[in-house]
């Protein structure tokens, strides 16, 4: 399948959203943007650049992407500082952090930033900014990764840097400190015309049913996520086998692993434990995930669950949503942002909430399709990706008109 | 009658790393806060939320019914009429009033911490021309089907804090003709709180086909 174009997007947003996406770019005039992470595979934030660049470009905005460089001790200590924000306690020696300023030097003379906006996405590279004097442009620093409880001494190393940027982005306002700068909220977006979240025949469907040796002879409830204690894929089995007592269901899971996590052996080998001889559990574990089976399981399953108990933004619920399916979703991280319980899902709290439900959505189908369809709305309002070109046009619009609350464009 | 541009407007969400965790904490946030975060947490929700239907158009309610369990200061703020405020000033007076009268009368629910804590927003505004123009009222009859649901917000919601006018752009529109003077005041008279954006464009709708 050929990359979709933005105007390949009017049949599923609609004409008027496109249009004015045209409009608000004709505001902005012709604008560079430098986008600059650590990775060009791999991950949310890379597979969102590759979507995000070429449609940027499409509405006038000349867009450019860079990937910094560093040796394995700069990402072996990233991933630390990775894992210190998202609330692990580490102390770090003050060699750590000289590494990492070295390779973000090291970086920042082998590039040029000459575009008007330069964003620069999560902490790997977050320090190009200490040395870009007396700058012309506007740097924005786009943090993706959950902030809540970060390891106070990498914040406040890090810290000083971002406060060098004209403004910060952040997922939601859970994630966002207190900061001298501005701070903007973008929610991730999913794209409809991916693999992962495009219209599939339904043959193709059953194929990958057949495929993993699915029966659909009872609704299907389906957890899709990385076996990973936090995604509770424990409680999950819990939830379903609750709920079955009530209501003939079967269970799928479906998960890979990070390729250097130990952890994930040992939470697979409790869910298998957890799941029993129990033939309405299947599991799926996936070393290389194929997006258009995903897609399937997704589009295949009467419920969708992330039942997790720490999260960062889960998008797999956006996905879920996007395609109709009434979701069950663990009241954390950025799940209420696209769940408003009872409207476009159900937020539950504990596996006996969400096997509470499962029962009450198998049995009320009205009521699940209201929420399927509710949220599919919730997610083409705010969580789709033509949704996320337009907040970096208005980034693009506020950034030239600082301090102020309302913008009249002429 | 004049010709009708049609506007739109978009926001982008503006964090103020801000909370509060108890109603004392709100209340001292809705006294201090920028005019753009009242205006976000009351008139921004008619836009965030559009495919809910029930009245839901103050974050801090919400929060108060959802966290606090607090339904019924929760339902006294609901009920805040945003189409009689056409500044912010003289609605963030009313929150704070209503909070207060509450406060004077339930003191120690004001110092109950909730689950989840309040989180304050700002918002930037952008308001723009689109390319459609009505001529007359059958013209903009066949428009209000095309119009963006934003441009729907703008010209029924949001213009009053410009206009600083107790009424939507429409019927203000409609009200220059002396022959549709009656049509624009039942478009008036249609309760922006209880209708998503959706519903009032079938409404309008239905309304000015009866003149048509």
């Amino acid at each position: 399948m050929s990359i979709p174009k933005l105007s390949d997007y009017k049949d599923v947003v609609g004409r008027d959203v496109i249009g004015e996406l045209y409009t608000l770019a004709s505001h902005v005039g012709k604008r560079s943007i430098k986008m600059v992470n650590s990775t060009a595979v791999g991950g949310g934030v890379a597979e969102m650049l590759h979507r995000v660049v070429p449609l940027l470009n499409e509405l006038g905005i000349e867009t450019r992407w860079e990937v910094i460089k560093g040796g394995a001790d700069f990402f072996d200590i990233t991933k630390a500082f990775h894992n210190a924000l998202q609330g692990k306690e580490e102390y770090f020696e003050p060699e750590v952090f000289k590494t990492y300023l070295a390779y973000n030097e090291m970086n920042y003379q082998e590039m040029s930033f000459e575009e008007d906006l330069i964003v620069i996405h999560d902490p790997q590279p977050a320090a190009l900014i200490k040395w870009q004097n007396k700058r012309k442009n506007k740097w924005v620093w786009r943090c993706h990764i959950d902030m809540s409880h970060p390891n106070q001494q990498v914040w406040d190393f890090l810290r000083s840097y971002v406060e060098l940027y004209d403004a910060a982005i952040f997922s939601s306002p859970l994630f966002s400190p207190q900061l001298k700068i501005s701070q903007y909220r973008f929610y991730p977006a999913i794209d409809p015309l991916a693999d992962k979240n495009r219209e599939l025949a339904d043959d193709y469907i059953a194929g990958v049913l057949e495929k993993y040796e699915i029966p659909r002879d009872k609704p299907i409830v389906t957890q899709i996520s990385r076996y990973d204690p936090w995604k509770d894929p424990v409680g999950v089995i819990q939830a379903f086998k609750m709920a079955r007592r009530h209501v003939d269901c079967r269970l799928l899971l479906v998960g890979d692993k990070a390729a250097d996590d130990p952890e994930a052996e040992e939470i697979l080998a409790q869910v298998n434990e957890a799941a029993g001889d129990d033939p309405d559990i299947k599991i799926i574990f996936l070393t290389h995930s194929i997006p258009t089976e995903i897609n399937a399981f997704q589009r295949a399953s009467d419920i969708v669950l992330q039942k997790s108990i720490r999260e960062g933004f889960a998008l797999t619920v956006s996905e879920a949503l996007w395609k109709y399916r009434p979701v069950i979703g663990g009241a954390v991280g950025g799940i209420p942002a696209q769940i408003i319980h009872g409207y476009t899902g159900m937020l539950v709290y504990s596996a006996e909430g969400a096997s509470l439900q499962i029962r009450s959505l198998l049995q009320q189908s009205e009521l699940a399709k209201r929420l399927g369809e509710n949220g599919h709305q919730r997610v083409k309002d705010e969580f789709l990706i033509t949704k996320l070109l337009k907040r970096y046009l208005l980034l693009l619009l506020a950034l030239d008109h600082p301090g102020k609350s309302t913008v009249l464009l002429d | 009658m004049r010709v009708f541009q049609f506007c739109s407007s978009a926001s982008l969400e503006k964090l103020t790393g801000r909370k509060a965790h108890n109603l004392d904490e709100l209340l001292e946030l809705v006294k201090g806060c920028s005019s753009s975060s009242i205006f976000y947490h009351t008139f921004s929700a008619f836009r965030k939320l559009r495919e809910v239907q029930t009245p839901y158009t103050n974050d801090f309610a919400v929060w108060i019914m959802r966290h606090l369990s607090a339904e019924a200061l929760a339902e006294k703020l609901l009920a805040i009429d945003l189409a009689e405020y056409n500044t912010i000033e003289s609605l963030r007076s009313r929150i704070v009033e209503v909070l207060e009268g509450y406060r004077s009368e339930n003191p120690s629910l004001f110092e109950k911490r909730a689950a989840e804590p309040f989180y304050l927003y700002s918002v930037v505004r952008f308001v723009y021309l689109t390319d459609k123009f009505a001529y007359n009222l059958s013209s903009f009859r066949q428009l209000l089907d095309t119009i963006s649901t934003d441009s729907i917000y703008y010209h029924f919601i949001e213009s009053r804090l410009q206009t600083q006018l107790q009424t939507d752009d429409f019927s203000s529109w409609m009200e220059e003709n002396p022959d549709y003077k009656e049509l624009a005041e039942k478009i008036r008279n249609i309760d922006m709180n209880i209708h998503t954006l959706e519903e009032l464009r079938v409404r309008i709708g239905k309304i000015i086909d009866q003149y048509l």
